[in-house]
């Protein structure tokens, strides 16, 4: 039987979101991350896990445009011509960040305004983009906070009288509202009890689902990385040493690392 | 009449690196096909790597060598070296796994599990729930169950959402492993229908079935996996 074979040749659209080639990071002699490489396409999220001092983190910060890489290139294709954002003016990157990216940090108090009312917290991204209409700017807050379900009562509550999972929700609204490209999550869950954690990610997973964003989540936790994610990579050492669909990774694990990771833990 | 899947030179060996690099050979030189409207059984027994060589069909696990050809919207695609957001792609358009275990989602209500791969493929949100509700009638579901997310349902109640969901809307390729395995016999002739019903549509089916009687009603073909272990 004679079949022509082309994966390539489905592919629904032609240029992936983000390009990573050759990222590499160093604290003097330590290695953060070493000559890691993959490409995004819209729409894909892709799950980053490892033992603590892996280098996830690490890796996250050169890929949101937020740490430099000592070597490497990172491209995003926002537009037309894909843009090198170690190479462009400072500016540039920031606006890049602003607009078409969102990064949900660990911790909500890194990513919120503490001193700023819920509404205000989301409100103030719109108007980063530029919008100027009050109204229009606290309905969208509004919504965005029923997304998150966050009660419509506490739009002009500080953070600082919200529990952890609240807030975390508030962080999350704040960095959606702007209908970015492209979200990095560190540990977007990490810190919060179980409970709080199922209600957060079943959130993700359906925001993530109905607005068709590519993401990239740090977590060290496989469950998470089952339900959130379509893509794993598995880092050691600051290296990445299995990759592929997260079912293949971690029904049928390659590397003795990842091995020893999904054997730790009963079911994932 | 169309071939589905095409099995090519397949080989299947586990290592496992953190005992003692064990090697685990399961089979090797696997070549087969199915069409459309074929049912093929996998026959052998008790770890000769029945569910092994399904779940490599599905693109889970990996082969060691080999490639795996389906026929995907009218075209030939090896799902060994596709990359994923392909092989996501097939399996959303084109191939379907049913188990016997529901992997359940927090807050996701039973009647939305089983809507939501007609809602994937573009059917019109109304007409989802009365297909779903549809299939959730024939399966026995109790009624109050619907709305309600599984978590706490029994293992045979789960079961049946799985399926449910599976055969709401039968893929072009059906990949099934034990599915009956803890149905009574009602449930279980439920089940037989689906299977029948959608090969009769035309998907080509593989599957494993324990259950003597269930596996003589649905085969149109057998085949023996024990024959492709490797010569030691
Ligand atoms: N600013 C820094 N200065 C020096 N070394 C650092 C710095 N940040 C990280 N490192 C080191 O780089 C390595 C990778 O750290 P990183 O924070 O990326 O790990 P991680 O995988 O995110 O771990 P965790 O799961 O604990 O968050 C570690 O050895 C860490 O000690
Ligand atoms: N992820 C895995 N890692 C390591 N070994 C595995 C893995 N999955 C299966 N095996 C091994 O491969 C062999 C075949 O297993 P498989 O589950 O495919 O058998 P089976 O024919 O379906 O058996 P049963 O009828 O009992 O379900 C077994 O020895 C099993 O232990
Ligand atoms: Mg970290
Ligand atoms: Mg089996």
């Amino acid at each position: 039987m004679n079949m022509q074979v082309n994966p390539q040749e489905l592919t629904l659209d032609p240029a992936p979101l983000l390009s990573v080639a050759g990222v590499s990071r160093f604290y003097g002699e330590r290695i953060g991350c070493a000559d890691v490489s993959f490409d995004l396409w819209p729409g894909e999220v892709l799950g980053i896990v490892g033992e603590s001092g892996s280098g996830k983190s690490t890796l996250l910060r050169c890929l949101a445009g937020i740490d430099r890489p000592d070597a490497g290139q990172v491209l995003f294709r926002g537009g037309a011509e894909p843009l090198d954002i170690y190479s462009v003016a400072e500016q540039e990157r920031r606006r890049l960040m602003r607009t078409a990216w969102g990064i949900v940090h660990q911790n909500p108090r890194d990513g919120l305004r503490m001193d700023v009312s819920a509404g205000g917290n989301v409100g103030e991204r719109l108007m980063d983009n530029g919008a100027r209409h009050y109204r229009k700017i606290r309905e969208a807050a509004l919504d965005w906070l029923q997304r998150v379900e966050i009660a419509a009562g506490r739009i002009d509550d500080r953070p600082r009288q919200f529990s952890g999972g609240m807030q975390q929700r508030l962080q999350i609204a704040r960095v959606l509202v702007s209908e970015p490209r492209l979200v990095f999550m560190d540990e977007p869950t990490g810190g919060l009890d179980v409970s709080v954690q199922a209600r957060l990610l079943d959130l993700l997973r359906v925001l993530v689902r109905d607005l068709g964003l590519a993401a990239i989540i740090v977590t060290h936790d496989l469950a998470v990385a089952r339900l959130l994610t379509d893509r794993l990579m598995v880092m050691k050492d600051g290296h990445v040493v299995e990759q592929g669909l997260t079912d293949q990774v971690l029904d049928d694990p390659h590397h003795a690392y990842t091995q020893l990771l999904t054997s730790a833990v009963l079911t994932v | 009449m169309t071939t589905m899947i095409h099995v090519e030179n397949v080989a299947k060996e586990f290592t496992l690196h953190n005992q003692g690099g064990v090697r685990l050979p399961v089979f090797d030189n696997v070549d087969f096909t199915v069409a459309a409207g074929e049912a093929l059984v996998l026959a052998g027994a008790s770890g000769a790597g029945k569910s092994s060589l399904l779940r490599i069909l599905y693109g889970n696990y990996r082969p060691t060598s080999g490639r795996i050809v389906i026929t995907h919207a009218g075209r030939p695609v090896d799902i060994v070296s596709a990359v994923p957001r392909t092989v996501l792609d097939i399996r959303r358009r084109t191939l379907g796994f049913v188990s016997q275990f529901l992997r359940v989602i927090p807050r996701v209500s039973a009647l939305d599990i089983v809507r939501d791969p007609l809602l994937a493929r573009g059917v019109s949100p109304e007409e989802a729930s009365e297909r779903a509700k549809a299939m959730l009638a024939r399966l026995n579901l109790p009624q109050r169950l619907w709305e309600l997310a599984p978590a706490t349902f029994s293992g045979g109640e789960q079961q049946r959402v799985n399926i449910a969901r599976s055969f709401v809307d039968p893929s072009p390729i059906m990949l099934i492993d034990e599915p009956t395995a803890s149905l009574d016999a009602g449930n279980r002739d439920v089940v037989v229908g689906l299977i029948a019903e959608a090969r009769e549509q035309g998907s080509a089916i593989v599957g494993i079935f324990h259950d003597e009687a269930v596996r003589e009603s649905v085969a149109t073909r057998y085949l023996d996996i024990t024959e492709f272990r490797k010569a030691a």
